[in-house]
């Protein structure tokens, strides 16, 4: 892009106070790296409120009919109305309950989301052709570390179903642990098969390391054994024995109500943005583009991140389809599709993500 | 990957996250202070009745749960610990750090075979079958 003489110096100028000065010292500073990153889990949340109305717009497209359409144009501030519908809403806690686990259980699940918010790239920026990722907290282990607190997150359902005392509540949590536990082994094996093309565990590298070709094309299989565990981890609707309503009531939620409910709702919303996130920085690379390389400070400043929004939209755009296109399994064959199917193939997976990392000579 | 790795980076690494915990520790109770004083108050013993489909609860909730969770239970624990031990291996498996990667590939495929040993086992025994 031709740039009058002024216009260019004023740009280097600009540059240099960015990269010599500000962003440099900005992001040796943790402290001020984790409030800057809350900022951008602030914009998150808003993600979360897109989520939901882009789930229920295509749930009306799909069942030919409206979805919101009253608040704003095309329902876009729906969100806004549950939102101050909730927090009107009346604080219930049932006198049968264990109190402080009814009360804790959406903080555990709540912390788990956050505390995998941390490691997770959510774009970069590429200035003077030097690559910064935009990430809360730059790890040697953020791979390990998201798998490691996405377990948490099984013992907040826990306690979140089993501080209820509802025969309901109760029956969802068994089905909801004997899923979760059988998905994080096949994700767990995947994990590393990528890691060993990548030759390592951090999140940023991955994505380095598939800047020619995506390990979606090098790994397929580990691709498709990732894609179902990671739908299977975040409790999407082919998998989600633990609130199967026609069964179940609300599942694990029966007891809730009002803004508990809401939190713990919301929760699986960003449980599965993170999700769309994971899948599309370790399989889809993240935020490349095969031949893309750009030094245009504008370009380089917004395309690698509206690249990884792009692809993270559009896979969880597919698994809220997945959610009208299939029907819940029951919890026999989702146990028995993670332990008799799921687990020799991404055990196959690994073999070959070994042979091929040695023929590639990574 | 560099070979040492200083404690204040790894520090510095993780003080983000504690901002993060104790920011997730604070949103929920707050969020409920808000709705404590935003949200109309009435009394009722029915609302506080535990739900089940509109009879009165009969017996506790907490039963005991069938055996076959535990055995996925105790299937998950063993080889969730042995997914381990190969995260630490593909990082040094490729020779770089001075291990050589034959010996490492001829290691590791007699860790799997060993795992896949345990998994046959299970299946044959059938700790994998879900009880009706």
């Amino acid at each position: 892009m031709p740039m009058s003489w002024e216009l260019q110096e004023a740009w280097t100028h600009v540059q240099a106070r960015l990269t010599g000065e500000i962003m440099v010292d900005a992001s040796l500073i943790p402290w001020l790296r984790g409030i800057v990153g809350l900022v951008l889990i602030g914009g998150l949340f808003g993600a979360g409120m897109a989520a939901i109305w882009i789930e229920r717009k295509l749930a009306g497209d799909i069942q030919e009919r409206y979805g919101p359409n009253r608040v704003g144009p095309m329902g876009i501030f729906q969100l806004v109305a549950d939102a101050i519908k909730l927090f009107t809403k009346e604080d219930i806690i049932p006198k049968n309950v264990d109190k402080l686990l009814y009360v804790s259980a959406p903080i555990i699940i709540m912390g788990s989301i956050f505390l995998m918010l941390v490691a997770i790239p959510i774009g970069a920026v590429y200035i003077n052709g030097v690559e910064y990722p935009l990430v809360v907290t730059e790890m040697d282990i953020s791979v390990l570390y998201i798998e490691a607190i996405s377990a948490i997150s099984v013992i907040g359902i826990f306690v979140l179903g089993y501080g209820q005392n509802n025969k309901y509540a109760m029956m969802g949590t068994f089905r909801n642990i004997a899923r979760m536990i059988g998905y994080e082994l096949p994700l767990g094996i995947t994990i590393v098969s990528v890691a060993i093309m990548a030759n390592s565990l951090d999140i940023v590298e991955i994505v380095n390391s598939q800047n020619p070709l995506w390990f979606a094309i090098l790994q397929p299989l580990g691709f498709v054994i990732f894609f179902i565990a990671m739908v299977a981890d975040m409790g999407r609707l082919p998998f989600d024995q633990n609130e199967a309503e026609e069964e179940l009531q609300a599942g694990v939620f029966t007891e809730y109500s009002g803004m508990r409910f809401g939190l713990a709702f919301f929760s699986e919303y960003f449980h599965m943005i993170l999700g769309s996130f994971l899948i599309s920085l370790l399989f889809l690379g993240g935020w490349n583009l095969p031949g893309f390389i750009t030094n245009n400070f504008i370009l380089g400043l917004i395309l690698p991140t509206a690249f990884l929004v792009a692809k993270a939209t559009i896979v969880m755009m597919f698994i809220i389809m997945l959610r009208w296109a299939l029907p819940r399994f029951r919890i026999d064959q989702v146990v028995d599709l993670s332990w008799k199917r799921l687990l020799p193939l991404s055990l196959i997976n690994l073999g070959w993500a070994m042979a091929l990392g040695i023929y590639l000579g990574v | 990957m560099s070979g040492i790795i200083e404690t204040t980076n790894i520090i510095n690494s993780y003080i983000p996250v504690a901002v993060f915990l104790i920011v997730s520790l604070l949103m929920p109770p707050m969020t409920m202070l808000i709705v404590k004083l935003l949200s109309p108050r009435s009394r009722g013993a029915e609302k506080y009745s535990t739900y089940e489909s509109g009879s009165i609860p009969t017996g506790p909730a907490r039963i005991q749960f069938n055996v076959e969770y535990y055995l996925y239970a105790i299937a998950f624990v063993l080889f969730d610990i042995e997914i381990l031990f190969l995260y630490p291996w593909a990082m040094v498996y490729q020779g770089d750090t001075g291990v050589s990667t034959t010996l490492a590939v001829i290691e590791i495929l007699i860790f799997i075979f060993v795992l896949l040993f345990g998994y046959v086992f299970l299946w044959k025994k059938g700790a994998l079958e879900w009880i009706r």
